[in-house]
């Protein structure tokens, strides 16, 4: 038996007016759980509005690098009842390092993934997009309407200390400086 | 001091110590808990009811003098107000979630009738201390749910938590000797009625997640009555700052 918790993709909405990002990822044994934790690791202290989970596994990827290397990347054999379902898109446009996210640009409908991509690409063009993503819409769990007050903003009020801070730490680093 | 003040000031030294001794004992899981991510979690709850026992702790000094620090690190076990429910070792992960649930539940049933505490300061406190409670309860709650409900050993763990943990609960309803003056002053709610708001809680959650309700608990002592666990955990906890008490931080 697999005993190792599967891997969930958190997604974060800094203000309401700002796309979800990808942030990072958790380790949970389900969606609520997955939603739990994702809060405790990733909102402990910036501006949060709103979190998504989805696991990792449900999640298609396609790089620049990887469609470039292989023109025929859409081509598949989708069966001919294959159901149509919503897939939100993501999109990684920066590969400056303060700014790597993987954000949520909008939705399409398809019978498969890379169909989902192929459609998003034509609706939101390829410039500059260096990552794509496409997860199903039924993949994703969202922090509910209403416990912004409980989830979210106990941590605006939460005080921390960068390093420079600590006064003994600044002091042994001149030390350190002065005796090199 | 007044008589309503004298007792208004045991009270919050009961809530913040309630607050402390648990946060302490949440703490000794840093670095040790079952994943990564539920060591920052509870790391995070710990340091909530850190902050939370501050709170209280500077309302009691308002009214009793004294400062948080001298009273976290300087009194003697004999000298602590808390529950004995919450100085009790971690134990498992089941002990410690279930521990915390059951406390984090009482604390809404409480903070749903202290924000409208006769105290204003208090009410303040209450309110804002009842909004991180609320997800700590909805943490806690997951797992006792997921434990009681996953595999036979999460179960077992669960029911044996239970099992010792229950008869402590008594002791966070008792009222103290002057209580009395409290709820009449509108001040604190009756006991009985936060017993039964948490009863409310508990009872349904614990049955859904397939645990037995032991009997009716039994620990009602005062809260100057402790385990020789305090001992132990003050001699850890206060170490630091007995080693030199002039020492800023």
């Amino acid at each position: 038996m697999d005993t190792q918790w599967p891997r969930w993709e958190v997604f974060k909405q800094d203000d309401p007016q700002q796309p979800h990002r990808s942030i990072g990822t958790v380790h949970a044994p389900d969606a609520e759980m997955a939603l739990l934790i994702a809060r405790d690791v990733h909102v402990r202290r910036p501006d949060c509005a709103s979190l998504w989970v989805a696991r990792a596994d449900c999640i298609t990827a396609l790089t620049a690098e990887e469609i470039a290397a292989d023109p025929n990347w859409h081509i598949e054999n989708i069966p001919p009842d294959a159901p149509m379902q919503l897939y939100l898109i993501f999109q990684k446009t920066s590969q400056r390092r303060a700014m790597t996210y993987v954000a949520h640009v909008g939705d399409v409908e398809a019978r498969s993934p890379r169909e989902a991509l192929r459609l998003a690409m034509e609706r939101f063009g390829t410039n500059k997009v260096f990552v794509w993503w496409a997860v199903p819409a039924g993949a994703i769990t969202r922090s509910e309407a209403g416990v912004e007050a409980s989830w979210f903003a106990p941590a605006r009020e939460k005080k921390y200390k960068q390093q420079s801070e600590y006064g003994d730490v600044g002091g042994l680093r001149a030390k350190v400086r002065r005796n090199l | 001091m007044t008589e309503i003040e004298r007792a208004l000031a045991e009270k919050l030294l009961a809530l913040a110590d309630d607050e402390l001794i648990l946060a302490h004992r949440n703490s000794e899981w840093t670095g040790h808990a079952p994943i990564l991510e539920e060591d920052i979690a509870l790391a995070n709850i710990a340091q909530d009811e850190l902050g939370h026992a501050m709170l209280y702790y500077e309302l009691h000094c308002a009214l009793a003098g004294g400062t948080p620090d001298r009273l976290a690190f300087f009194r003697e076990a004999a000298d602590f107000r808390n529950v004995q429910l919450v100085e009790l070792p971690k134990g498992d992960w089941a002990f410690t979630m279930l521990r915390q649930y059951l406390f984090d539940a009482y604390e809404l049933a409480l903070l749903a009738q202290l924000t409208h505490s006769a105290h204003r300061p208090l009410a303040e406190v209450a309110a804002k201390v009842r909004n991180e409670e609320l997800y700590h309860y909805k943490h806690t709650g997951a797992w006792v749910r997921r434990l009681g409900l996953g595999t036979e050993e999460s179960h077992c763990r669960m029911q044996t938590a239970l099992n010792e943990l229950w008869p402590y609960t008594a002791q966070l309803f008792t009222p103290g000797a002057d209580e009395e003056v409290l709820v009449k002053a509108g001040i604190t709610p009756p006991p009985a009625e936060v017993r039964e708001a948490w009863a409310a809680k508990v009872l349904p959650w614990l049955e859904a997640a397939n645990l037995s309700i032991p009997l009716a608990p039994t620990v009602t002592l005062r809260r100057a009555e402790h385990t020789p666990h305090l001992t132990r955990l003050l001699a850890e906890m206060q170490s630091v700052a007995r080693s030199d008490p002039a020492a800023e931080w």
